[in-house]
């Protein structure tokens, strides 16, 4: 793949993916193993989050003080997220030092100690973390909304449910771990100043004896229901609305990319235009395109006075299908430069670069280069965007609400 | 990755910070501005704020459309941002609209303040701070502030309260605009791939003209006095707790070793606090910081828990602010230089985060430090450093707040 992007599998199915950005000292890695909350038991939601804190607490022949104290050492700035399809583990510092804590983390995902203290924390911390969502009503709207839109389990709140927590043991969490945590689809791609032969060796030797592993069937329900209003005492009224589109992995996806850019781009972007410039409705209101593996959706937030909740709903809705009527060559070629322009930035930052090729090969299978991106932006032709918006008109939404009011769908 | 440093000064005052490098894929430029809500008169309080806002409403020449269109036909990332200190504009792009950002950058900067944008941005605002209100660590912080300052004008809130947003006139922030918007108010910092010489050139080109300004900022001694207040909202689930006490200022040398310290006490992983209060899920979430300001500092801390467990993780992160002090061992100073050290790394790749810290760094100091002199002053920290720091500011006085459901 020429001498910037590089890509391996090993036998155990673990791919190993690269970008050498030999300009930098850093780099950065992102590993994603295929324990995401949509593979949570089904009576057991919230799981992956607990293990993805517990796998931390102590791995190999470290204790949870020294693992940690060891990783902070190298100096590691550390990111761990559960998503729907994967939990992730990121890190970024200094290249030679990212390489070094590659060991513990093969620690880290192969041999957790997972000791009963540790799990007892990290089950407590995750009930904390839901009870806190009532207190935070924008990240409420957008778990909500999610859980109303997307099919199940794929909708499930990562947080989990507080039942399903409650009776959640060490002994589960342990079966879980062994069920999950293995190379068979995991992903791990490091981005910056690294060499790909010695990289590609340290992997073997590390990860090289992980096992491998399919994942089970997930059975997929549809979601709850089309509209959804969580009563809540709170200054604003946060609206929520989704409708789905194409996956990633489509011909037309650019198409699809740069309307919602024309929608949400700038601040020249429809939405921003005439739901906040023109008519002050809200401080935030955004559109932007959203991917699951099998399912694309477009989702839409605003955040607005009780009072004029409706109006922003209205307004907000309006916008969505004046899509379908076109639009012009100027916002077109605007939304072109806007999305090539950060397409380049990403090239400034290791972890975003990391992170960037490791969605890329989940969905599609392989890594998309910049240069591959430019030139999809570059092609897509503003008949070909008309045509698309004529022929698949926004909805059916999903709207949900969080505030103290119900809001009336538009027609 | 040689990061090369330029400055100077255009015949009307306004300074040009830069810092070079070549590799980089694209430039930055900001604007920033040594006025917040700490040079505010109480009765115009967020007007800062509310004014940075009104720079996106155009000029002239241009209406807020022409404003927002500009930026986005040339693919920038663009925003503003106002603090108690400071406020900032900022765009990047590639390098081929540097002339683009600049000519626009100084657009955004001699508003017009037209009646009618004035109020329709006025709902916006009303909207940002009800939006902040149904966040209760923001509205704890206001009230930490508020408190711990006193009768210091750091104690006034960024956006202001809503009556004062109300009742705030156009021509009350036009009179503001012109009291600090000039050069000896400002300085101009770019980063990333340029030629120096004809960045000097446009600025002197579209920033040339700008009359200087001579807006002073006062500076009482805060008077601080320990206390604590217990806030309650009956609808919220969980405690929030934030405690204030004195530190180095942003011009004082000690404050890379405050930010070493902050890191070994409050770090969100492997600090003291996370294994006194989050390993043991005693806290949610225990935070301990350090808040540099123009002329005095801040060490806080914020802690997030069950109602129930509040008093009793309080109890343990004052402890722990009395025990670092006899027990600071070198493997924990060590980490947290290291940790420190690679985010100084991961910044200088990146232009936009050098330009929002080249730019602050002269608004403070009106110098400049290169990335290998950060790394140098940082390496040298020693536990010796931080000992004399906490001999120095010894966590007394202290303002404690909390917020929840009573």
């Amino acid at each position: 793949m020429g001498e910037r992007y590089f890509q391996h599998t090993f036998d155990n199915g673990l791919t190993l993916l690269a970008e050498k950005m030999p300009a930098m000292q850093s780099a950065a890695m992102s590993l994603m193993i295929p324990a995401g909350s949509s593979t949570d038991p089904v009576d057991r939601n919230g799981s992956a989050t607990v293990l993805s804190d517990l796998i931390l607490r102590g791995a190999g022949d470290r204790d949870s003080h020294a693992l940690t104290d060891y990783l902070d050492s190298l100096g590691l700035q550390r990111a761990s997220s559960v998503g729907i399809h994967h939990t992730r583990l990121g890190c970024a510092a200094l290249a030679e030092n990212v390489m070094t804590g590659l060991a513990a983390y093969a620690d880290i995902i192969q041999r957790p100690q997972m000791p009963q203290s540790g799990f007892d924390a990290a089950r407590d911390l995750a009930l904390q973390a839901l009870a806190g969502l009532d207190d935070d009503p924008r990240q409420k709207l957008l778990v909500k909304l999610r859980e109303w839109h997307f099919p199940s389990p794929f909708g499930r709140n990562s947080m989990g449910k507080r039942q399903d927590l409650e009776k959640l043991t060490l002994d589960l969490c342990r079966t879980d771990f062994g069920r999950r945590y293995h190379a068979g689809s995991a992903i791990l791609a490091v981005a910056g100043n690294v060499d790909f032969t010695s990289l590609q060796k340290q992997v073997q030797e590390y990860f090289g004896s992980w096992k491998t592993g399919t994942n089970d069937e997930v059975r997929i329900m549809p979601p709850p229901g089309a509209y959804h209003h969580e009563p809540q005492q709170s200054e604003q009224t946060h609206i929520g609305i989704a409708y789905p589109s194409i996956t990633e992995d489509h011909p037309d996806y650019y198409v699809v990319r740069l309307a919602v850019e024309v929608l949400s781009g700038g601040m020249s972007g429809r939405l921003f235009t005439e739901v906040r410039e023109k008519r002050a409705l809200c401080y935030s209101v955004w559109a932007g395109y959203s991917s699951l593996k099998t399912q694309g959706s477009i989702m839409g937030y605003a955040g607005t006075s009780n009072d004029r909740a409706q109006a922003t709903l209205d307004c907000l809705v309006g916008e969505l299908h004046r899509l379908s009527d076109g639009i012009t060559a100027e916002e077109l070629k605007r939304a072109k430069t806007g999305l090539k322009a950060a397409t380049i930035m990403q090239g400034e930052s290791t972890s975003a670069r990391a992170g960037a090729l490791a969605h890329d090969y989940f969905i599609r299978g392989r890594i998309r280069t910049l240069d591959e991106i430019k030139n999809a932006v570059d092609s897509v032709t503003l008949d070909q965007v008309n045509a698309y918006l004529a022929g698949h008109r926004p909805g059916p939404f999903t709207v949900v609400i969080v505030g103290p009011k119900e809001l009336r769908l538009p027609e | 990755m040689p990061l090369k440093f330029h400055h100077q000064t255009l015949s009307n005052g306004l300074d040009i910070v830069a810092e070079i490098n070549p590799d980089a894929h694209s430039f930055a430029a900001g604007l920033f501005v040594k006025t917040g809500s700490r040079d505010e008169e109480s009765s115009i309080n967020g007007v800062s704020h509310f004014l940075e806002h009104m720079m996106f409403k155009g000029s002239d020449r241009y209406t807020w459309e022409d404003v927002n269109r500009i930026f986005d036909e040339i693919g920038a990332r663009y925003n503003a941002f106002t603090s108690q200190e400071m406020t900032a504009y900022y765009a990047n792009v590639l390098p081929e609209f540097t002339e683009k950002a600049m000519e626009h950058l100084a657009h955004l900067l001699r508003p017009a303040i037209r009646q009618s944008d004035f109020d329709t941005e006025k709902k916006v605002i009303l909207e940002e701070i009800a939006m902040y209100l149904d966040d209760p660590g923001h509205r704890l912080y206001e009230k930490l502030m508020e408190l711990h300052f006193g009768n210091h004008p750091l104690s006034q809130s960024v956006l202001g309260p809503a009556e004062s947003i109300r009742n705030l006139k156009r021509d009350q922030m036009a009179g503001y605009f012109n009291g600090h918007y000039g050069p000896g108010n400002m300085v101009l910092s770019v980063t990333g791939c340029m030629d120096f010489d004809e960045v000097v050139k446009l600025a002197e080109r579209y920033m040339g003209s700008w009359p200087k300004v001579a807006a002073t900022r006062d500076q009482p001694l805060p008077l601080y006095k320990p206390q604590e207040q217990d806030l309650v909202d009956a609808k919220l689930n969980r405690r929030y707790t934030m405690g204030m006490t004195p530190g180095p200022s942003a011009q004082d040398e000690r404050r890379f070793a405050a930010r070493v310290l902050a890191d070994v006490i409050g770090d969100s992983e492997g600090s003291r606090f996370y294994w006194a209060l989050v390993d043991n899920a005693i806290a949610e979430d225990a935070d301990f910081g350090f808040y540099p300001h123009d002329g005095c500092g801040s060490f806080y801390f914020a802690l997030t828990t069950d109602p129930k467990r509040s008093k009793q993780a309080l109890k343990v992160a004052i402890d722990e602010l009395q025990r670092v002090r006899r027990d600071l061992n070198n493997d924990e100073v060590e980490r947290a230089k290291n940790k420190i050290a690679s985010g100084i790394v991961l910044q200088g790749e990146v232009p936009l985060g050098r330009m929002r810290s080249i730019g602050s760094q002269w608004i403070y100091n009106k110098g400049y430090r290169s990335l290998e002199e950060d790394m140098a002053t940082l390496l040298a920290v020693t536990p010796g450093s931080l000992q004399q720091l906490m001999d120095d500011f010894s966590f007394d006085p202290m303002t404690i707040v909390s917020l929840g459901p009573g």
